[in-house]
């Protein structure tokens, strides 16, 4: 019987070291996040007064919408995230594939060097890419963004590498005999058995765009620029000072598409890591 | 069918269709990899070589005429520029803060999503969250959050008892910089560890803890040496992160929610990369922030060679499902 208590006093304890770090590690990272949504829902006058919104209201969310015309800059964002994301992705795995399944002289080297360019900060490289911007006239254009997709993305090349590395060479061989180019093998072996992979590096990279600030800030015009860019400079009183709780409305409408997006492929993410071997 | 048929029909000299099937291929990697290949020579080779270039000039963003060599003069004045050294102290304070607890909780994290309980995919949700969340919207989070009057820190704070009033952006904005690149970026590596957990046969553990061992020299002696490479490539990517750090600062700056071009974020937070777009894209000197970049490309490689160094030490590629 004491054998029974002390196993089940061990299960209790089990229990516990399960959950509660898990419990505690949740509520602080959700916090910030849950202070979001309640700020958004207080009067302005209740900022800074009164911890709870004495009645939870909408308004300032009317207010987010309409400071602004959050639809257009929205569209921008979407626009300019899902067109990058697109091409990116196609351009990746195409170039992916030919660093996994063609032989050439020169490949390892090129591979390193696709590796290489990782490493360099991103203002290195940005500022001559602005001048140059600059002297073509492509500032206040997305040509910018179209072009860094054109070259596809390092990361995505190393990801899709890795991924195709590890389809069967056997698949290759008899579409060869049946006559199938690599371009026909690419587009009906290799891009439709991607899915995972395919969805975790776009996600990604619409990511990357729909949440840049400091690129559109220094491309784009106060007229065709970005959401975030847009929004920082919307959300105050006639008079200048900050309107934090339609600014919290407005973070809501900003992420919340995200948030939604990112639960719904949460499984797909993480198997699309897992499956592209990020362990190299 | 037919390309078999054809190819018994030649006659087969011994090598020349090894070669031209190898030109082939050859040509095929070529064409695949082309758009990579002009991409990075007109979006990074050339603009590397003009970045060099310009660092080694005075040039100002506009005027060509007055464009003109100046050696290695902004090198040398990096080296005596007070605010350059003053923000480079600053990265690497925060440096050596925040990818030693950003490794530590994201391996935390993902062992607790790992075991068996309930809800894990709702947890993983919630570390993940942050990561998904966009800078711009992750500053205000914080800001508002921290804030002196409208902020749950002080509210919480003031129920434990302690000092209420404290305004965190202006008297520990390091605190806050801190806090939330940590929480921005932990759920990115958790699911890179959880990927590498998923990647370590269940046997192992199993067999160890038949042997005796309880959790904890598990996680030491098993699951920690086999994470070993994931680890390395988290902290390899986490210091490559935290030392091009710029716009989060800027959007930190006390006072205002927005961000102006020209935002200088208080003292403590006045990292390398900001010092450098401030030259830049303020004080239109491109020759010298330029060369404040690649004194910053620098110190990325040198750390990044160190730290491959010395991984031949403590990064185990041993095992291979």
């Amino acid at each position: 019987m004491t054998v029974a208590l002390a196993r089940r006093r061990s299960a209790a304890t089990e229990a516990t070291l399960r959950y509660v770090p898990v419990l505690v590690a949740a509520t602080v990272f959700a916090l910030p996040l849950a202070w979001v949504v309640v700020t958004s829902l207080k009067k302005q006058s209740e900022f800074g007064s009164s911890l709870l919104p004495a009645t939870p209201q909408l308004a300032n969310y009317e207010l987010a919408l309409s400071l602004l015309d959050f639809m257009k800059f929205a569209t921008n964002s979407l626009v300019l995230s899902s067109s990058y994301a697109l091409i990116v992705v196609m351009v990746s795995a195409l170039v992916g594939y030919g660093f996994a399944r063609h032989r050439a002289p020169g490949r390892g080297r090129l591979f390193m060097l696709v590796l290489a360019t990782l490493m360099v900060p991103s203002l290195v490289l940005f500022v001559p890419q602005f001048v140059i911007f600059a002297k073509l006239g492509l500032t206040n254009t997305y040509w910018p963004w179209i072009l860094w997709a054109l070259g596809g993305s390092p990361f995505a090349i190393f990801l899709f590498r890795q991924f195709f590395a590890t389809f069967p060479r056997e698949l290759d061989d008899a579409a060869e005999v049946d006559g199938a180019g690599p371009l026909r093998i690419f587009f009906q072996i290799y891009l439709p058995n991607s899915g995972p992979a395919l969805a975790a590096s776009a996600i990604f990279m619409f990511l990357w765009v729909w949440g840049d600030y400091l690129y559109p800030i220094l491309l784009l015009s106060e007229d065709n620029t970005t959401l975030a860019v847009r929004m920082s400079t919307a959300y105050v009183d006639p008079r200048g000072n900050p309107l934090q709780t339609v600014t919290m409305a407005g973070v809501v409408l900003y992420v919340l598409p995200l948030i939604a997006f990112f639960a719904a492929a949460n499984r797909f993410i993480v198997r699309g890591i897992v499956t592209t071997g990020l362990k190299g | 069918m037919t390309g078999a048929t054809r190819a018994l029909e030649r006659p087969m000299p011994r090598i020349a269709p090894w070669r031209r099937r190898g030109l082939r291929r050859a040509i095929t990697f070529y064409v695949l990899i082309s758009p990579w290949l002009i991409g990075f020579v007109l979006l990074a080779a050339i603009p590397l070589v003009m970045a060099f270039v310009m660092s080694l000039s005075n040039y100002d963003g506009l005027n060509l005429e007055y464009v003109r060599l100046v050696g290695l003069e902004n090198y040398v004045r990096a080296f005596s520029d007070p605010d350059a050294q003053h923000a480079l102290g600053r990265t690497l304070l925060l440096m050596a803060v925040v990818v030693p607890l950003s490794l530590t909780l994201q391996l935390a994290l993902a062992l607790m999503v790992n075991q068996s309980i309930r809800f894990t995919s709702l947890f993983r949700t919630i570390f993940y969250l942050p990561y998904v969340i966009p800078v711009v919207a992750a500053a205000w989070v914080w800001k508002i959050f921290v804030d002196p009057t409208g902020g749950l820190l002080n509210a919480l704070l003031g129920v434990a008892g302690a000092e209420v009033n404290v305004r965190w952006l202006v008297e520990y904005p390091m605190v806050v910089l801190a806090s939330l690149t940590i929480w921005g970026a932990a759920g990115g590596g958790m699911v890179v560890f959880l990927a590498g957990l998923q990647g370590i046969p269940a046997e192992y553990r199993e067999a160890a803890m038949i042997d005796g061992a309880n959790r904890l020299q598990v996680t030491r002696h098993i699951t920690l040496p086999l994470l070993s490479p994931v680890i390395f490539f988290n902290l390899v990517t986490g210091i490559i992160a935290t030392l091009q750090i710029l716009v989060q600062p800027m959007l930190l700056a006390p006072g205002i929610l927005g961000l102006s071009p020209g935002t200088v974020p208080p003292s403590d937070n006045y990292l390398y990369a900001v010092h450098a777009y401030l030259e830049i894209f303020v004080k239109q000197l491109f020759g010298y922030g330029s060369a404040l970049l690649w004194l910053l490309f620098a110190v990325v490689l040198a750390l990044t060679l160190v730290l491959f160094k010395t991984s031949r030490r403590w990064v185990f590629y041993g095992i291979e499902p």
